[in-house]
């Protein structure tokens, strides 16, 4: 009987020959990320001193520190809080990554999205790290047993594995496959597991779009997604790998809580209506509703391909007047890249408003949407409030969903536009 | 060391699956730090006079996917500040169940649970035998072993005694 591949990683994180699903360990993270917000770090940075009387952590390699939400500052109490921030890093020795970008994007950029390692965070968003076989899983508070002890405690997840077969068609992303995929499995159906993708399908799909459906995966349930890492990924995953690790990989016999196939050709783009993130439906039922905004960013969405179609749909063509549609590239890397290729100008020329990197969008911190108003939206997240008043209304959709409803002022079928 | 045993009154039963629990409170109320101003906003869309009829010791029942969404610290707060001790559902959303575990809040996984008990029932939580006990009508029901770091959390009062207890190397 095989393994998984979080069964491996965790194997090696925990020191044991082997373990498996359901198995209590305690297991050394290989890398600790974390961003800062008050609750969290603050906390952490103190009860570290105070209640464990621990004055630097010890192996400050292992940490990765990121400031890109409240970037920039709007309030006294904010740059405060990234004062202490960075004041820790220096005290630490630890790694700050700062107006580089949201730090789940950031992270695969700079290295710890290491296949084979184990990384925590206290948000579950860290799971895109998936993507190059690394298993990365957010434990809100409990993170604080990683900046104080050496191991974490936690159960060995079971997993749920979904293969895939054919290719997209126009106008469906990666998004669509994410929200298919809670539509078809539902919700709950991975509570405590790890989502792992594989499948003839999987070298069809973009290291982005991967990235994308990886770092939604707790809207499943699941605790976090991993992918099998094909040659794609590692590519990408280790020239950049902060530690030398050997890339895993299921067996093939390995145990499954349940299997999955999804056919990627067959699947269309799709709207999540609020206020849940279970609620998936067909774009086309949802075609002709108004909206008043557009938000093309996130640590999900707002990489290359999704400024890609976001520039076709929108090139030569105009945002209705009034609407206030937000482009916002993942990282700084993204945004130059996208510079580069001419993206940035051809969104602009169509009326976007393009700015730098930052977390403040997707949680309503700015743009901030008022009662009654509609948002089409590539964040993360569409529960009452997220973007503002919690009587505004966010439907989550691709990229190229958003830019064509920005032409319309009202839900439009981007295929239409391609 | 297990936690201590629940005994207490099923004060509400939340029916909703995939329920988002910062609806206690209402998301408007989010930000509220005072965890009295957050009891007295809590529970106001589902039963107004609720924070009048609970009383300290009593438990909350919960449907499948208890806590899904994006699941914030001050509804369980102020229910813990209005005398809740703990809760019991079909089953949890992860990253709600972590949250409030690490804040020491008893928590069991009881499929079935919603079949078992009505409203104001007794019900007691025995952490020995892993039995929720409906004490009204003399029936029960396993509940779903939990993770030893769970239970031990629990246990302990939270993350930090928790840790503590915990060797450093």
């Amino acid at each position: 009987m095989g393994f998984t591949i979080t069964e491996k990683i965790l194997a090696r994180a925990a020191g044991l020959p082997s373990v498996r699903a359901g198995d209590d360990v305690k297991a050394k993270p290989d890398f600790v990320l974390s961003y800062d917000f008050p609750g969290y770090t603050d906390v952490v940075f103190k009860q570290m001193k105070e209640d464990f009387g621990i004055e630097k952590v010890p192996e400050p390699e292992r940490f990765g520190i990121f400031i890109d939400h409240m970037v920039p500052a709007a309030t006294p109490q904010e740059e405060e809080l990234h004062i202490g921030t960075r004041k820790w890093c220096a005290e630490n020795d630890v790694a700050l990554f700062e107006r580089k970008g949201i730090g789940h994007q950031v992270s695969a950029e700079v290295g710890f999205a290491t296949p084979g390692a184990f990384v925590v965070h206290f948000d579950g968003h860290v799971s895109q790290l998936g993507t190059f076989g690394t298993l990365a899983i957010g434990i809100r508070r409990n993170i604080l047993e990683a900046f104080v002890r050496e191991r974490v405690s936690l159960r060995v997840p079971q997993t749920t594995r979904v293969d895939f077969t054919g290719a997209l068609g126009r106008g469906v992303m990666a998004r669509d496959v994410f929200h298919h995929i809670v539509r078809i499995l539902g919700p709950a159906s991975c509570r405590f597991q790890v989502l792992e993708l594989g499948g003839p399908g999987l070298a069809s799909l973009s290291t982005e779009g991967l990235q994308t459906v990886t770092g939604l995966a707790m809207f499943t349930g699941a605790v976090t997604a991993i992918v099998n890492p094909d040659p794609e990924r590692l590519a990408y995953a280790l020239p950049r790998a902060r530690k030398k690790l050997e890339p895993v990989s299921s067996d093939p016999d390995a145990v499954f809580a349940a299997r999955h196939t999804i056919d990627l050709s067959a699947l269309t783009p799709v709207v999540v209506v609020p206020p849940s993130p279970a609620n998936t439906r067909d774009l086309g039922e949802f075609e002709g509703l108004e909206v008043q905004a557009g938000y093309l960013g996130s640590c999900a969405s707002g990489r290359l391909e999704d400024l890609r179609a976001a520039a076709k749909v929108l090139a030569g063509r105009q945002v209705k007047p009034g609407f206030a549609l937000h482009i916002v590239p993942t990282s700084q890397q993204i945004m130059a890249d996208a510079a580069r290729e001419g993206l940035i100008e051809t969104l602009v020329a169509a009326g976007a408003f393009v700015s730098s990197p930052s977390c403040d969008y997707c949680f309503g911190r700015i743009a901030t949407m008022t009662a009654k108003q509609r948002a089409v939206s590539t964040g993360t997240l569409n529960v009452k409030g997220r973007m503002g008043s919690p009587d505004s209304e966010i439907y989550l959709c691709n990229a190229a969903t958003v830019a064509a409803s920005a032409i319309e002022g009202r839900i439009a079928d981007p295929r239409r536009y391609l | 060391m297990l936690p201590k045993n629940l005994r207490g009154r099923v004060a509400f039963i939340f029916e909703e699956v995939d329920f988002d629990v910062d609806q206690i409170i209402g998301v408007k109320n989010i930000k509220i730090q005072d965890v009295a101003e957050l009891a007295k906003v809590a529970m106001q869309a589902y039963d107004p006079d609720f924070a009048k009829k609970v009383k300290p010791g009593d438990i909350l029942v919960g449907n499948v996917n208890f806590g899904y969404g994006h699941p914030h610290y001050p509804p369980m707060r102020a229910m813990r500040h209005l005398g809740i001790a703990g809760l019991i559902a079909e089953s949890f959303s992860p990253g709600y169940w972590r949250g409030e575990v690490s804040m020491g809040f008893p928590q069991v996984p009881c499929p079935g649970i919603l079949k078992l008990v009505e409203r104001w029932d007794e019900v007691e939580v025995d952490w020995a035998s892993e039995t929720v006990r409906n004490l009204a009508k003399g029936t029960s029901l396993p509940f779903e072993p939990i993770a030893q770091a769970d239970r031990d959390m629990i246990a302990a009062g939270g993350l930090v005694p928790y840790l503590k207890s915990q060797p450093a190397a």
